[in-house]
C-alpha cells in the first residue's frame, strides 16, 4: 500500500519502521532536516522535506492516490489540516494524532467536519492500557478480544508454580476443564507455540487465552490471584497520568500522584480532589519512602525520562510492590527491563504504532475475512488477531485436523454465537465465527493467509491440548 | 567494519557478473569463435561468487560498510572484467587487460588497443557490455534483480549514484532500481532499432548503443562512429547521447506526467545551454576547415555531445581543429553530464552550485551581513550539500593534478599527461595530442596505466567511496 506519514517523531519513525518491514511503500514528510536524513539513512523509504499543511508538499509526497495518510506531527492543528488537505487531494484513508484534551470532547464533530477517518490519542490509549493492567494485576499484560469476552494474558512462571517441569498434557483435570489454551511461550527472547508435550520451565513467559472467568480461576489455582488494586502510586503528572487518573478516580481507586512542577500539581489537585498530590522529585528514594511506597498495591512510573522510570520501578520492585508498570519508549530499554524482571513495560509509541498497524492490516485485507482486532505480544515477536469468518474464507466446514496451517500459526479460540470454543482436532470453521489467531510470523492480513501454501496430509491445527 | 557482510555483498555482485558473461559467450558461439575465455572466466567468477556469498554473517550494515563495499566491489569488478581479455590472448599484459576493463566498467572508453577490428566479436561485445552495466551501475542492477539483498541496499546505490544529492524515485529502493533499469533498457533498445534502420549492422548497432547508453565510447571500429560516414547515424547517436546524459528522474517525471517539475530543473536548462553554446562556439571556430554550414554543425554538435556527456565517440579526428575548440572541449570534460545520468565529469548541478556559491561569496564581501541561500531546481540546497560540493570539486582537481604528476614520469608532454589524467577521472576517453581521438593509451608505462585505472574508478564513484577504502579509520575495529 502507498502510505504517507507526516511527522517523523517517535511515533512516525516507529510506524515507518514497522510498515517498511511489511513491504509497504512509505513516504515520510517532516520540516526538520536531520531526523529526515536519519530516517532515509536507516529505512528503505522516501523522504520529503516540507510542512505537511502545504498542498504542494503533500502532492510531492504522493498523497494523490495514496491509500493512507498518518498525521503524527507534534501539533494537533497541523495534523487536522494535513488530513483535511490530503483527503481533498484524494487520499483514501486518513489518521490523525490528536492529543490535546480540549479536543477530546468534540472528537465526533472533528471527525465529521475534517473528514478524518480515525483519531488516535497516544496518551489516552496508553492510559487505557495501564488501567487494564491494573484491573487484572496477576498478568504482566493483557489483551481483549470480542468486546472483552475473550482475554489473552501473559505471566511469568515462578519456581514453585505447579506448571513447571510437567508437560502440558499431564495437567490435572481441574485445569483441563477450564476453557483456556496455552497459546504461546516466550523463552529466552524466542517465541514458541507449545503443543501437548511442551514442558514449561522457570522464567518462561506463558500466554494464556480464554474466557475471563476461566483465566481468573486458573490464577486462583496457581495461587497467584491478586485481589483488585485499591491504591496506586503514580510518579509523573503528564498527559498520560491525567487520563489514567481520571479512569482510576472514576473506578474509586485511591491515588497518590508525585509531580515535580508545582503549577502542574495545583492543576492535578484541582481536577482530582480525591487524589493525593505530592509536589516533589519522584526519583528521590527518600521521598518515596516517606510517602509510604511499600504499602501500595501498584506503582506506575510515568515520568518523561525512560531511565528514571526504569530505576524507580526497580526500586519499587525491591520494596516488594506486587504490581509495577513502567513507561519506556525506547525499545532496547524495554528488552533490558524485561530481563531484570520488570514485566509490565509499556510504550506509548508502541501502542500507537500497533493501533495504526492494525488498521493498515485491516485495510490491506480485501478478501476472505475482516480483521477485528490486532495485538502484538512479547514486544512484537508474535501477533494475536481476531477475524470474522465470511463465506469467502477457504476450507469452511473442514475439521482442523485435516487442514495444514502455516508453521508458527495457531487457531486459539473460536467464538460462535454465545459459545467460546477452544478448538480441537474435530472442530471446523463456520461462516460468521469469530476466530482468534496467534502467529509468530508477521504479515497475516486475512484468514486465508493462515493456511500453508501447499496442502500436505500430515498437517494438524497446531498445539491443541 | 563488518568485513564478512562486505564479502557477502561482493559475492552476490560476482554472481551477477558471472551471469552477465553468458551474453558475450553466446555471441562468441553465434559467430563460431573460441568460447574458452568466457568459460574460464565464468567458472572462476561464479566459484568465487558462490564461495563469498555463502559467508555467514549478521545483518549489521551501516554507511561505513556501504561505502567500503562499493569501493571494493568496483576494484574487484575491474579485475573480474579483465579475465576474458586476458584469456583471449589478444592483450600484451594483464595490466592492459585491467586498464581496458576499468575503462569499460567506468564508461571511460579509453583503450590501449591499436587495432580494434582484429579482435574477436565476443571479446568486443564483452568490452561494450561492461559500458552498459557500468553506466547505470552494477549495484543498482544488483538491487533491481536481487530483491533479497536484505540489507539496507540504499547505502550501496547511494554511493554508486552520481550527483550531489541522492534521491529515490519511489519509496522502495529495489523498485526505484527496477524503474531506472527499465527506462535504461527501453532507451537502449530504441537506439539499437534506430541505428539498424539507419543502415548499421545489428552487431555494430548493439555495440554502439551500449557505448552510448553507458556514455562510454568503445566502438568496434578503429575510426569510431566516423567509420560509417553517415549523417543519419551521427545524428541518432548525438541525440541518444544527450538523452542518456540527462537525469533519469526526468523520464520518470515524464512517465508520471509531472511536466511542471521538469521545467523547474535548473540543471537541465544549464546542460542544454552549455551544449548549444559550445556547439555555436566550436562551429564558428572550425567553419573555415569545412566551409559548409551543415558539415560544420554535424561535426561540432556530435563532438560537443560526445565530450560533455563524457562518451568519447568521434566522427572525425578533431586533433586538427584549432586550439580554441580544444580548450572548449577540455572545459566540457570538466563539467560533464547531469546528476543521476550515466555520464561522468563533475556534473552540471555541482558546477551550478559552485557558480552560485561564488556569487554569494562576492555578495558577502560587499554586504558582510547578508544572508543568502543557494537554490537548486527551485529548492533550497542545504549548507551541508553546498559544503560537500565545494570539497568535492577541490578533491576532483587534486586527484587530476596528482595523477598528472605520476603520468608525467613517462616523459610525455604536459598536454598529454594532464589531459590523459583529466579524461580518466572524468570518464571521457580521448584526451589531446597523443591520446586524442585517433590515438590510444598503449604507450604508457604499467604504473601510469594502473594509476589511470584507479583514476577512472575514483571518477566513476565520485571520489569518496574509493578514498574511504584508503582511510585507516574504515578498517579500525572500534
Amino acid at each position: 500500500m502507498k502510505i504517507v506519514i507526516v511527522g517523523n517523531g517517535k511515533v512516525g519513525y516507529s510506524l515507518a519502521e514497522q510498515l517498511v518491514r511489511e513491504k509497504h511503500d512509505i513516504t515520510v514528510v517532516d520540516v526538520r532536516e536531520d531526523p529526515l536524513r536519519r530516517a532515509a539513512d536507516s529505512l528503505d523509504i522516501m523522504v520529503v522535506r516540507g510542512n505537511g499543511v502545504s498542498a504542494d508538499v503533500l502532492r510531492e509526497a504522493g498523497v494523490v492516490g495514496a491509500d493512507l495518510l498518518v498525521a503524527a506531527t507534534n501539533s494537533d492543528e497541523v495534523n487536522m489540516i494535513c488530513c483535511l488537505t490530503a483527503k481533498n487531494l484524494g487520499t483514501k484513508y486518513t489518521i490523525a494524532r490528536i492529543r490535546n484534551q480540549e479536543y477530546t470532547a468534540s472528537l465526533a464533530e472533528l471527525r465529521r467536519n475534517l473528514k478524518i477517518d480515525t483519531i488516535i490519542n497516544p496518551e489516552s490509549a496508553t492510559a487505557v492500557e495501564i488501567s487494564r493492567l491494573l484491573r487484572f494485576p496477576s498478568a504482566a499484560n493483557i489483551e481483549t478480544f470480542c468486546r472483552g469476552r475473550v482475554e489473552l494474558m501473559g505471566f511469568r512462571l515462578q519456581e514453585n508454580d505447579f506448571l513447571v517441569g510437567k508437560p502440558l498434557h499431564a495437567l490435572s483435570a481441574q485445569v483441563k476443564k477450564l476453557s483456556l489454551l496455552f497459546c504461546a511461550v516466550e523463552r529466552g527472547g524466542q517465541m514458541i507455540i507449545p503443543n501437548g508435550s511442551f514442558v514449561p520451565s522457570v522464567d518462561d513467559k506463558l500466554y494464556l487465552i480464554g474466557r475471563p472467568d476461566s483465566l481468573d480461576q486458573f490464577f486462583r489455582l496457581l495461587g497467584r490471584y491478586a485481589p483488585k488494586v485499591k491504591q496506586v502510586f503514580l510518579v509523573g503528572g503528564g498527559k498520560i497520568s491525567m487520563y489514567l487518573a481520571s479512569i482510576l478516580d472514576r473506578a474509586g481507586i485511591k491515588l497518590k500522584i508525585v509531580e515535580l512542577d508545582e503549577k502542574r500539581c495545583r492543576q492535578i489537585s484541582e481536577r482530582f480532589p480525591r487524589a493525593m498530590t505530592i509536589c516533589g522529585d519522584g526519583t528521590d528514594q527518600e521521598l518515596l519512602e516517606s510517602e509510604n511506597l511499600s504499602s501500595y498495591d501498584a506503582f506506575v512510573a510515568l515520568t518523561d525520562r525512560d531511565e528514571d522510570n526504569l530505576i524507580i520501578s526497580l526500586y519499587a520492585m525491591q520494596q516488594g510492590l506486587p504490581k509495577i508498570i513502567t513507561k519506556c519508549n525506547r525499545e532496547n530499554y524495554a528488552g533490558i527491563a524485561r530481563s531484570v524482571g520488570l514485566d509490565s513495560v509499556i510504550s506509548p509509541k508502541f501502542i500507537t504504532a500497533s493501533h495504526i498497524l492494525r488498521l493498515v492490516r485491516g485495510m490491506q485485507n480485501s478478501q476472505g475475512s475482516v480483521m477485528n482486532s490486532f495485538h502484538r505480544i512479547a514486544g512484537g515477536a508474535a501477533e494475536a488477531m481476531e477475524f470474522t469468518v465470511t463465506a469467502s474464507t477457504r476450507h469452511l466446514g473442514v475439521a482442523l485436523k485435516d487442514l495444514s496451517l502455516r508453521p508458527g500459526v495457531l487457531i486459539a479460540v473460536i467464538v460462535r454465537g454465545q459459545d467460546i470454543i477452544i478448538p480441537e482436532g474435530s472442530t471446523a470453521l463456520q461462516s460468521d465465527d469469530k476466530v482468534i489467531i496467534i502467529s509468530c510470523n508477521s504479515g497475516i492480513t486475512g484468514l486465508n493467509d493462515i493456511y500453508a501454501p501447499e496442502r500436505s496430509a500430515s498437517g494438524t491445527s497446531g498445539g491443541q491440548q | 567494519m563488518n568485513l564478512k557482510l562486505v564479502f557477502k555483498v561482493v559475492g552476490r555482485i560476482l554472481q551477477i557478473e558471472a551471469a552477465a558473461m553468458v551474453l558475450p559467450l553466446a555471441v562468441a558461439l553465434l559467430y563460431r569463435e573460441d568460447p574458452s575465455p568466457f568459460l574460464w572466466s565464468i567458472a572462476i567468477v561464479a566459484a568465487a561468487g558462490f564461495l563469498l556469498a555463502a559467508t555467514p554473517t549478521r545483518q549489521h550494515f551501516y554507511i561505513r560498510e556501504g561505502f567500503a563495499a562499493v569501493g571494493l566491489i568496483w576494484l574487484i569488478t575491474g579485475l573480474v572484467g579483465a579475465l576474458p581479455f586476458w584469456f583471449s590472448g589478444h592483450f600484451a599484459s594483464f595490466v592492459d587487460c585491467v586498464f581496458e576493463s576499468c575503462s569499460g566498467f567506468t564508461t571511460t572508453g579509453a583503450s590501449i588497443l591499436t587495432n580494434i577490428e582484429a579482435l574477436p566479436k565476443g571479446i568486443l561485445f564483452w568490452r561494450s557490455l561492461t559500458h552498459w552495466m557500468g553506466g547505470m551501475g552494477v549495484l543498482v542492477l544488483a538491487t533491481a534483480v536481487l530483491p533479497s539483498m536484505g540489507i539496507r541496499s540504499h547505502y550501496l546505490t547511494q554511493a554508486e549514484s552520481p550527483g550531489p544529492v541522492f534521491s529515490k524515485l519511489v519509496p522502495k529502493q529495489s523498485q526505484s532500481s527496477k524503474i531506472l533499469y527499465s527506462i535504461y533498457c527501453a532507451l537502449t533498445l530504441a537506439e539499437v532499432a534506430c541505428l539498424k534502420l539507419a543502415g548499421m549492422p545489428l552487431y555494430d548497432a548493439f555495440i554502439h548503443a551500449f557505448g552510448t547508453a553507458g556514455t562510454g565510447g568503445f566502438s568496434n571500429r578503429n575510426a569510431s562512429v566516423g567509420a560509417y560516414g553517415s549523417f543519419a547515424i551521427d545524428m541518432i547517436i548525438s541525440v541518444f547521447i544527450l538523452l542518456f546524459s540527462l537525469n533519469f528522474a526526468v523520464y520518470f517525471l515524464l512517465l508520471t506526467k509531472k511536466f511542471k517539475e521538469i521545467l523547474q530543473s535548473d540543471e537541465l536548462r544549464f546542460f542544454l545551454i552549455a551544449v548549444a553554446g559550445a556547439t555555436v562556439l566550436i562551429s564558428i571556430n572550425i567553419y573555415p576547415i569545412y566551409s559548409n554550414l551543415l558539415e560544420t554543425f554535424r561535426y561540432a554538435f556530435f563532438q560537443v555531445c560526445s565530450i560533455i556527456s563524457t562518451t568519447g565517440f568521434s566522427t572525425t579526428d578533431w586533433s586538427f581543429w584549432p586550439n580554441f575548440s580544444h580548450a572548449v572541449l577540455v572545459l566540457l570534460m570538466f563539467c560533464g553530464a547531469c546528476a543521476g545520468s550515466t555520464g561522468g565529469g563533475m556534473k552540471c548541478s555541482r558546477v551550478l552550485i559552485l557558480f552560485r556559491s561564488i556569487r554569494r561569496e562576492i555578495h558577502r564581501i560587499i554586504h558582510p551581513r547578508s544572508v543568502e541561500v543557494i537554490k537548486l531546481d527551485g529548492k533550497v540546497a542545504d549548507e551541508d550539500t553546498v559544503r560537500s560540493v565545494l570539497i568535492f570539486i577541490g578533491c576532483y582537481l587534486l586527484v587530476i593534478l596528482s595523477a598528472a604528476l605520476v603520468i608525467s614520469l613517462d616523459g610525455f608532454s604536459f598536454t598529454v599527461s594532464f589531459t590523459s589524467a583529466l579524461t580518466c577521472v572524468s570518464n571521457v576517453g580521448p584526451g589531446l595530442e597523443a591520446v586524442g581521438p585517433a590515438g590510444n593509451f598503449f604507450a604508457f608505462s604499467h604504473l601510469s596505466k594502473l594509476v589511470m585505472s584507479l583514476c577512472m574508478i575514483i571518477g566513476r564513484l565520485e571520489i569518496f567511496p574509493v578514498l574511504v577504502l584508503f582511510s585507516r579509520s574504515t578498517w579500525r575495529r572500534a
